[in-house]
């Protein structure tokens, strides 16, 4: 049962990640690889302000929210003033350095991780309120993305990737409005994070690698990109079908290159077969209530 | 009024503005009229913000715009629209229209969350102005339909219309007859002088020279990113050297 919980769980966080990445990518034409380590940032902070300094466990989870979303806009700020390019190039160097500090720093635990987090609600509760808790968020984060997306802001939003320079030359200063979407995506990251590290107990910084953004952007793109279900589609088939595998008794040295070629596989078949994804965006953008007809 | 003074750019060898001195005045129609690659186009460009000039100073209303962004000038009240229109393909007419309003509601995610009836508000106003400017140019029917479905006047039409909603002070337009034929023709020449004589600054760029004989107060001559003539459109014309640089030996 534990272990049910367990993929539950998990389940939940890629939903969460997911959804925040698609924020970000989807909605926003924002490229980034740093997803990772705002998730990172979040777990690492709530798990040392919690068993270090004794704080909260709530207030530590927000405190993790907090400091994802200030270095989110502290890193895309400057690199969005230039362009959308240097995004990227900030998020690569940011994403190598943070685990390279993490990995360096004594208080961080340096590569053998930070273990004795505090738990939360379970000890009290039981796993299945902390479940219930992360599943919640999960939805939470689903409707709110799906309320920005189809809000005013998300009229702004669609019309900013259409054609940036157009949407400035309206008086529209799309600088903010991707500062804004990044900070909130990577804040929700963060959050996951701390969801992560009360629940786990453990953290490493090799859970926050790198090759985890292909992990979180293959399920936006297989689940849909720019929609607000899409995501959760695509965290749970890619959630369940590693797990699945592991039940066909193949040795261990098999399993990790096997789950990497089913993630590269799928990827694939959906660039080829349906480059939309499992849920398909429609073409024009419309507000919430509003059924759009097609002519 | 925009007035420009002494604006001059240029890429590497190739000038694109040479010390261009430019007046454009409350309910006057400014004709830029020229040969391809004269400079009419990166002029727009410079005044609008796209590029940083390399001199010269430009002013709306007396308030200087040097070092003001693109977003920034349109809020102080320079509207452009564009040689290839550029609306929004994923938005219906509807919406490319709201998005232009000067006070868009909920360009602010604080201001979307904790502020949902003055978005609301701004929203339903935004939406009848639209509606409005819609109904002038004769596409109420066209409001909820996407971009691809317009014929391409309908296009340039919608493309001024969007600029109408910053509620500018000088509105720049970019070739707005390229393509445009028939109802739209029409349309485009009567939205352009309604403009005007609500006391708006106008200057167009335009290779149809009847449009610009039609509407135009006055015009300047461009080439090779100098003004080599100014006066009333039909002296232009008139002139063989302009002519013979226009339309080349």
């Amino acid at each position: 049962m534990e272990y049910l919980y367990s993929i539950a769980i998990l389940v939940g966080l890629f939903v969460i990640l997911a959804s925040s990445f698609n924020l970000i990518i989807g909605y926003g034409g924002l490229i980034s690889i740093a997803h990772p380590i705002f998730y990172g940032l979040g777990a690492y902070t709530s798990a040392l302000l919690a068993r270090d300094a004794g704080l909260p466990v709530p207030l530590c989870m927000l405190l993790g929210t907090l400091l994802a979303m200030i270095l989110s806009i502290a890193m895309a700020l400057p690199a969005l003033r230039v362009s959308g390019d240097y995004l990227l190039i900030a998020s690569i160097g940011f994403q190598l350095g943070m685990i390279e500090l993490i990995k360096n720093f004594r208080f961080t635990g340096g590569a053998g991780g930070v273990s004795g987090i505090p738990a939360f609600l379970v000890p009290t509760f039981g796993r299945e309120v902390y479940v219930a808790l992360v599943l919640g968020v999960a939805v939470g984060v689903v409707l709110l993305v799906r309320w920005i997306a189809h809000s005013d802001y998300g009229r702004a939003i669609s019309a900013m990737r259409d054609d940036e320079q157009a949407f400035a030359a309206l008086g529209r200063d799309a600088k903010w409005i991707k500062v804004s979407l990044f900070a909130l995506g990577s804040g929700i990251a963060g959050f996951a994070g701390a969801l992560y590290a009360h629940y786990f107990r453990f953290v490493t910084s090799e859970q926050f690698e790198i090759l985890m953004s292909s992990t979180i952007l293959t399920m936006v793109v297989v689940g849909g990109l720019r929609t607000p279900w899409g995501p959760v589609v695509g965290a749970i088939l890619l959630q369940i079908l590693p797990q699945a595998i592991t039940f066909l008794n193949l040795p261990p040295a098999l399993l990790g290159p096997i789950q990497g070629l089913l993630f590269t596989g799928l990827v694939l078949v959906f660039m080829f077969l349906r480059p939309g994804g499992l849920v398909q965006a429609g073409n024009t953008w419309t507000a919430h209530g509003h059924v759009r007809k097609e002519t | 009024m925009l007035e420009i003074k002494g604006l001059s750019k240029s890429f590497g060898g190739i000038v694109v503005a040479q010390d261009i001195d430019l007046v454009m005045r409350p309910g006057r129609i400014l004709g830029l009229i020229g040969p391809n690659g004269a400079g009419k186009t990166s002029l727009f460009n410079l005044a609008s913000g796209i590029y940083p000039p390399d001199a010269g100073t430009i002013t709306l209303d007396g308030a200087s715009l040097d070092g003001l962004d693109l977003h920034e000038r349109a809020r102080r009240g320079l509207s452009r629209t564009w040689q290839h229109v550029r609306l929004f393909p994923s938005l219906t007419v509807l919406d490319n229209l709201i998005i232009g309003a000067r006070d868009y509601p909920a360009e602010s995610m604080v201001t979307l969350m904790m502020a949902q009836g003055r978005v609301a508000k701004a929203r339903d106003a935004a939406r009848a102005k639209a509606m409005d400017i819609l109904a002038r140019i004769g596409l109420s029917d066209t409001a909820e339909k996407s971009i691809g479905d317009l014929t391409y006047g309908q296009q340039k039409l919608v493309g001024v219309a969007r600029a109408l909603m910053n509620d500018g002070r000088c509105l720049l337009l970019d070739e707005p007859m390229a393509g445009v034929e028939g109802h739209a023709y029409e349309a485009m020449q009567r939205i352009v002088r309604e403009v005007a004589a609500s006391g708006v600054a106008v200057c167009v760029v335009e290779h149809n020279v009847a449009f610009i004989r039609d509407l135009c107060d006055e015009a300047v001559f461009m080439f090779q990113g100098r003004i080599l003539a100014r006066g009333s459109v039909a002296d232009l014309i008139a002139n063989p050297e302009l002519t013979e640089l226009y339309f080349g030996h």
